[in-house]
């Protein structure tokens, strides 16, 4: 907690103004009803600016949790967050109750500064009803504070809970690898659950962002090869690149060969022209 | 507080006069016949009940030129029982509502409080008092209200003083509600308290006023507000009498519209008559819109570039992903249609 504080802090006080910063360090030694308020009144103190973000530095903005960015935040979020980390942590039973309410009394901004402190919050396993209530909720700028750049989900839901958010990510037409840990959470039931996504797709004469189909390319089998076919046969760019990743992904030799009729994408692939970041579109 | 519906209730509702000699007079007016006299004119609500209301009600209020309201956390009709009710509703009040009513253009704020008639209920409202600073530090709160007295009683005065406590260390404007009954000494009695507690009397807007209450609110030094209310609180011709009398300085009108029988365009419908009565344009801007901005603009939550810019309502927003729009209905639709689409 030490370091997630320090680290947090020296950001924070870089980004604020003396007045700013004078009235956050108050809230600092205040009691929980004071700080809870404080998380609350924010706004009324703190400048909405966004947050300069180097991610050059700042890559690991908590040295012990990647993953964790504050870029693109506004100031009051992130100090929201700041304020929610000086919460007194004893009693358990205390610390939770307090969260809660703040869960039950927050309007839209506030919700969204809760989820993002999330992973940063003592007992996480506590919270995770809450994360994956918030991935079922319509709420845009909620879905995106747990489901995006967040590195919770990827520590703590189980794989049911894991692989909805990646569905409804991509049913939102979100970008997929805003997710953090996506790659490490690849599954084969998420894979079998794309797969019908994009049949349905399909059938319903749709397309799917090209991009999805890494989420597939380890798990193909047999019954998959006339879909890549197909996607080879596109006139989109991205998807006949996509079916080469996927095909170069696939250890069965059956799918290699459909590659190797494609030399020039098999070609920049094997450079490392050509990889799954190339069809990272973000569109939001 | 009537919650045995078999005895008989100790709050009347805003319809049960204590003066039953007064008879109301009408006089019908159509909206085409009233609505060249305010052309133009910009209104502000400082207390109306949103949440009771419907979208005709907004569609109406829009096309009469109010461009934002202030709706005060109150009595829904009934007693809450328990906190959640209490949580759901005050966060409808900075959510829901607030989108609902940006749907049709017109700005949204609220004020925030434990209102006098819960107060008797001491378990529930001591419940209260522990979530409400969570509400009234929220972005677009402009006040603590509505808060003061309905029954007079010993717990209605302790939540009162309490509320008075967090509006000044939140510098929050307080919104009081004066009883309908025994109405002057409570009056006497919500301003002589707030001045104890050392809140400064141009941040105190004393609402419900009548003849009998309006010149000692302002000798004090306070805000005195109206409701244009039929048949229990002020007819607008009285108003008109009143403004006269007493001119606009910290004057200002409301329609207190809520779920009982009661207007939302009280405030149009009242500058139409000052107009007919040749008050001067000037004050009735001053009591229909500019003295509600100045009293609540101390909250620092107002921005009038807000609702002064002529902006159209984005017919596809959502707030948290729902729509007022059902299936590709459009925000503005025909009244006069028969056929509805």
């Amino acid at each position: 907690m030490e370091n997630i504080l320090t680290n947090l802090t020296q950001f924070l006080f870089e980004e604020t103004s003396v007045a700013e910063r004078a009235w956050l360090e108050v809230q600092a030694q205040s009691n929980a009803l004071e700080l809870m308020t404080a998380f609350v009144a924010a706004p009324r103190f703190i400048s909405k600016k966004n947050v300069t973000y180097d991610s050059q530095v700042r890559e690991n903005l908590i040295s012990h949790l990647p993953g964790f960015q504050a870029d693109g935040w506004n100031l009051v979020r992130l100090s929201r967050v700041w304020l929610l980390l000086h919460l007194e942590s004893e009693p358990k039973e205390q610390f939770i109750k307090n969260i809660e309410t703040l869960f039950d009394t927050a309007e839209l901004n506030e919700l969204v500064a809760l989820y993002s402190a999330l992973p940063l919050l003592p007992y996480p396993w506590e919270w995770l009803a809450r994360a994956t209530d918030a991935v079922r909720s319509n709420m845009g700028f909620v879905f995106d504070a747990i489901s995006l750049k967040n590195p919770y989900p990827e520590l703590y839901f189980p794989e049911a809970a894991w692989n909805q958010l990646v569905l409804k990510t991509i049913f939102n037409g979100k970008p997929i690898h805003w997710i953090y840990g996506l790659e490490r959470r690849k599954n084969k039931e998420l894979s079998i659950s794309i797969f019908d996504f994009i049949s349905e797709r399909y059938a319903a004469g749709r397309k799917v962002p090209a991009q999805v189909w890494r989420l597939v390319g380890s798990f193909v089998e047999e019954s998959t090869y006339p879909k890549l076919v197909q996607l080879f046969a596109s006139k989109e760019k991205e998807e006949r690149e996509a079916a080469a990743l996927v095909c170069f992904e696939s250890k069965n030799p059956q799918f290699r060969s459909l590659l190797s009729k494609y030399p020039e994408l098999e070609l920049s692939i094997q450079n490392g022209d050509l990889d799954w970041s190339k069809l990272e579109s973000i569109s939001e | 507080m009537c919650q045995n519906p078999n005895e008989p209730s100790k709050n009347p509702s805003h319809f049960e006069s204590s003066n039953t000699t007064e008879e109301p007079t009408h006089r019908d007016l159509l909206w085409e016949e009233y609505q060249n006299l305010i052309e133009g004119m910009r209104f502000f609500d400082p207390h109306i009940h949103m949440v009771s209301r419907t979208t005709d009600d907004y569609q109406m209020m829009a096309k009469a030129g109010i461009v934002a309201i202030i709706e005060p956390a109150f009595w829904v009709g009934q007693p809450r029982t328990g906190l959640a009710s209490f949580k759901d509703y005050y966060s409808s009040l900075v959510g829901w509502e607030r989108f609902r009513s940006s749907q049709f253009g017109i700005k949204h704020y609220c004020t925030m409080g434990l209102n006098s008639r819960e107060a008797n209920n001491e378990r529930l409202a001591e419940e209260v008092m522990e979530i409400l600073p969570l509400f009234a530090y929220k972005e677009g709160v402009v006040g603590i209200g509505e808060i003061g007295f309905d029954d007079q009683t010993v717990l209605e005065e302790k939540y009162y003083r309490l509320q008075l406590e967090l509006a000044k260390k939140a510098k929050l404007p307080v919104q009081i509600h004066t009883p309908h009954r025994d109405k002057k000494r409570g009056t006497e009695r919500s301003m002589s308290i707030a001045l104890e507690h050392g809140l400064d009397p141009s941040w105190v807007v004393v609402d419900h006023n009548n003849e009998e209450t309006v010149k000692s609110v302002l000798d004090q030094g306070f805000w005195a507000a109206f409701t244009i209310y039929p048949f229990t609180k002020m007819g607008n011709e009285r108003m008109v009498a009143v403004v006269e009398k007493y001119g606009s300085e910290r004057i200002m009108i409301n329609s207190s519209a809520d779920w009982g029988i009661s207007d939302p365009l009280a405030i149009p419908k009242t500058a139409a008559l000052m107009k007919q009565r040749g008050i001067p344009s000037d004050v009735i801007r001053m009591v229909t819109y500019q003295n509600a901005i100045d009293a609540f603009s101390k909250s620092g939550q107002i921005d009038v570039a807000d609702f002064e810019i002529e902006f159209q309502p984005d017919p596809n927003a959502k707030f948290h992903g729902n729509s007022i729009l059902r299936g590709g209905q459009q925000p503005v639709i025909s009244k006069n249609s028969l056929l509805i689409q």
